[in-house]
């Protein structure tokens, strides 16, 4: 069968990151996805244009799943503790600073790194790149922790 | 001078190391008395360090009995990869169809919405069915199979089919198939429909009926409920018993009233949600260490009641260590002479649920404390259910008189439900008599023939290359598959071949760790083990199962 919390782990959310091999393969796929777009023979994807897009599009994605997108996508056990929180928020189980909650914090700094770099520190780029990445950082700050600006996504 | 002084000094040797033998012979006939041979190299090598380090190995337990190395065999990286990709293709699917397609099936009146709610706040939420929606309808086939026959060592099997890709499901009434049952939990092989204790079941409808219409506290408590205590407490070697109609409801309705606000509990990471959700109930400080492991069992308790009550840090009124005695997903027996050790250095009660072991383990079926060869009386709490070994239904606790005496006047499983029905409550006592007693019936032979049979076929799966987790001796036994979708195939294909399994995958279990678990029952010939032994071994090459391959493989033949 397949139901959660049966044997222990109630809300899978919380660690299915921690498993073995979930970190490399994200980076894979995020590596996959972005050697695909650096393949498209348009002369618009050119290599800085690219790595913008491979930037934005992890933060957008990023954003919408670990810090819009609120409970879990299976019915728990636990009286529905975590409905109201987003992914993030139940990762570890809301422990700060665990390594999982380090890893996905550098990831954005580390693309946004070299996105500068392979955009040449060009104006429009930075504007574009600084704006995603700040939507990511954000809300991963421990001091957000089960905070919702002006009432947004409350419920 | 020299010489006569040499001869001297051997002389004492001699005596001294006569001296030694007698101690040690002291030792030993007490220990064995009262205690099991693993304590008795414990206690010898505290008496005197060199002779206890020869004794150890000279009586070191069967190598059935060895515990703590389990093959933890990890699935492979490609493995890994393959069910994440797996998962995120399905989420990824799942994720476009419902943006825009909506829940439910397209173009069809089954579309999955609430009707005639405007204006109303919405009942669910419908992310939380997303899984059940992409992934499990998926491999819905798979599970919830009904059966048309009692579950005994084998079941008549009918066959489910989908005509709209797993939402709805219709059953074909015609097409019957009697399998092998490795799904069902039938350790003793109880759940059959004659014999004795079905006999029993039904002579006792005839005396007393079939309800007794109230609870245990009004007028629900007959001579049928007393003796059926009194024989659990026989079982066990405790003082009293007190049994429940649902073993669900007795580890969540009687924990909260054995444990409150100012208790620490420390439980193990793969307890069962029964205990989970008891434990919220109570309003304890719960606190988790690794499955089996009693060294991070013991820092955790060490720091827990350091620490003291959350707020006030005041010290603990009472401290208890909860733990299963099988696992029914790992298969794995807990690790009992440690944690007691532990216990007994830190004053703390021990609270053991024997859902999967009682009947099924220890050389006279009393559980895994007659497994180990402990004594009863220094478990504080055992919990169990009668589900699994005796064919019927309900839990009990047992305990001192005094802890029963106070379940019976608090517990709300005690006052509220209807009381355990006659036919069930005289199966469990006439399979207990049978197993207490060699000359009454066959219960002893059926254990005999469990552990047998676990021991035979964990070997021979082992032997064929698959990874099975669990200790040597317990009648659990999950063979690891590592993604979900062998999990599909590996059913189907035994289904064919007229075998039944239970597949278990994520989330149930965590996400590369899916497994088919079979549990072996003592109603299972040796035909049988082997016919399912051969059909594992045709398909787990088509299937690559076979993660154990090597030279370190014990190949030499097993004997039933």
């Amino acid at each position: 069968m397949m139901m959660p919390g049966g044997h222990g782990n109630e809300n899978p959310n919380t660690n299915y990151m921690n498993g073995r091999g979930f970190w490399i393969f994200y980076l894979l796929v995020l590596g996959g996805v972005h050697i695909i777009l650096l393949s498209v023979p348009v002369s618009l994807f050119s290599v800085a244009w690219v790595w913008t897009l491979t930037h934005v599009g992890h933060n957008a994605i990023q954003f919408w799943f670990l810090h819009w997108m609120k409970s879990h996508p299976w019915i728990t056990f636990d009286q529905g503790s975590n409905r109201r929180l987003t992914h993030w928020e139940q990762i570890d189980h809301g422990v700060q600073y665990t390594p999982t909650r380090k890893f996905l914090t550098i990831l954005p700094i580390m693309l946004y790194i070299l996105a500068s770099g392979y955009t040449r520190y060009d104006k429009i780029h930075f504007a574009i790149n600084t704006l995603s990445l700040a939507s990511v950082l954000i809300p991963k700050l421990p001091w957000f922790h089960k905070v919702r600006l002006f009432g947004i996504n409350k419920y | 001078m020299g010489l006569a002084r040499n001869v001297e000094n051997s002389d004492l040797m001699i005596k001294d190391t006569i001296r030694t033998i007698g101690q040690v012979t002291e030792i030993v006939k007490e220990t064995w008395r009262s205690q099991g041979d693993h304590l008795l190299a414990k206690r010898v090598a505290q008496a005197m360090p060199k002779v206890g380090k020869r004794l150890r190995k000279k009586t070191t337990s069967s190598p059935a009995r060895n515990y703590g190395h389990e093959d933890l065999i990890q699935a492979p990286w490609y493995m890994r990869f393959a069910g994440y990709f797996c998962h995120f293709m399905l989420f990824a699917v799942g994720f476009f169809r419902e943006s825009i397609w909506g829940h439910g099936p397209i173009n069809s009146e089954l579309k999955i919405c609430e009707k005639n709610r405007d204006g109303y706040s919405p009942m669910y939420i419908g992310f939380e069915g997303f899984y059940i929606r992409n992934v499990f309808r998926r491999l819905a086939h798979c599970f919830r199979t009904p059966i048309a026959s009692a579950p005994g060592g084998e079941v008549d099997v009918l066959e489910h089919y989908s005509e709209n890709a797993g939402w709805t499901f219709n059953i074909n009434q015609n097409h019957m198939k009697t399998c092998i049952n490795f799904g069902s939990y039938n350790y003793l092989g109880y759940a059959q429909t004659s014999g004795p204790c079905t006999a029993a079941a039904i002579q006792s409808i005839q005396t007393s009926g079939l309800t007794s219409s109230s609870a245990r506290q009004e007028l629900g408590t007959l001579s049928y409920h007393r003796q059926l205590e009194t024989t659990v407490s026989e079982f066990l070697g405790k003082e009293d018993a007190i049994t429940f109609g649902m073993g669900f409801a007795t580890n969540v309705l009687n924990i909260p009233r054995l444990m409150d606000k100012r208790t620490l509990v420390i439980s193990d990471e793969k307890n069962h949600a029964s205990l989970i959700l008891g434990l919220r109930l109570s309003g304890a400080t719960v606190r988790v260490f690794q499955h089996n492991n009693p060294e991070h069992l013991e820092r955790v308790l060490r720091k827990a009641m350091l620490h003291g009550q959350p707020r006030t840090r005041r010290p603990f009124k009472k401290v208890f260590i909860v733990v299963e005695g099988v696992y029914s997903m790992e298969g794995t027996i807990v690790r009992l002479p440690e944690i007691m050790a532990i216990k007994k250095k830190y004053k703390a009660y021990l609270y053991l649920d024997e859902a999967h072991s009682v009947g099924a383990m220890g050389p006279n079926g009393r559980g895994v404390v007659d497994y180990y060869g402990l004594n009863p009386k220094d478990i504080d709490i055992m919990m169990g259910t009668f589900t699994k070994s005796f064919g019927s239904a309900g839990g009990y606790i047992a305990g001192s008189k005094r802890l029963i005496d106070h379940l019976r006047a608090n517990s709300q499983a005690n006052t509220y439900p209807t009381s355990m029905s006659a036919p069930v409550a005289n199966q469990i006592i006439e399979a207990m008599k049978q197993i207490m007693d060699k000359d009454h019936g066959d219960g002893m032979e059926r254990v005999r023939v469990l552990a047998r049979n676990s021991k035979y076929i964990r070997r021979r799966l082992k032997q064929l290359g698959l990874v099975v987790y669990g200790h040597d001796d317990s009648p659990v036994v999950p063979v690891m598959l590592f993604v979900t979708t062998k999990i599909s195939y590996l059913l189907g294909e035994m289904k064919k071949k007229g075998i039944a399994l239970v597949g278990v995958g994520y989330p149930a279990t965590k996400i590369s760790h899916e497994r088919s678990r079979l549990c072996v029952s003592s109603s299972h010939s040796k035909e049988m083990l082997d016919y399912c032994v051969n059909a594992f071994d045709e398909i787990a090459d088509k299937m690559n199962i076979r993660y154990n391959r090597g030279a370190h493989l014990d190949m030499s033949e097993v004997q039933y």
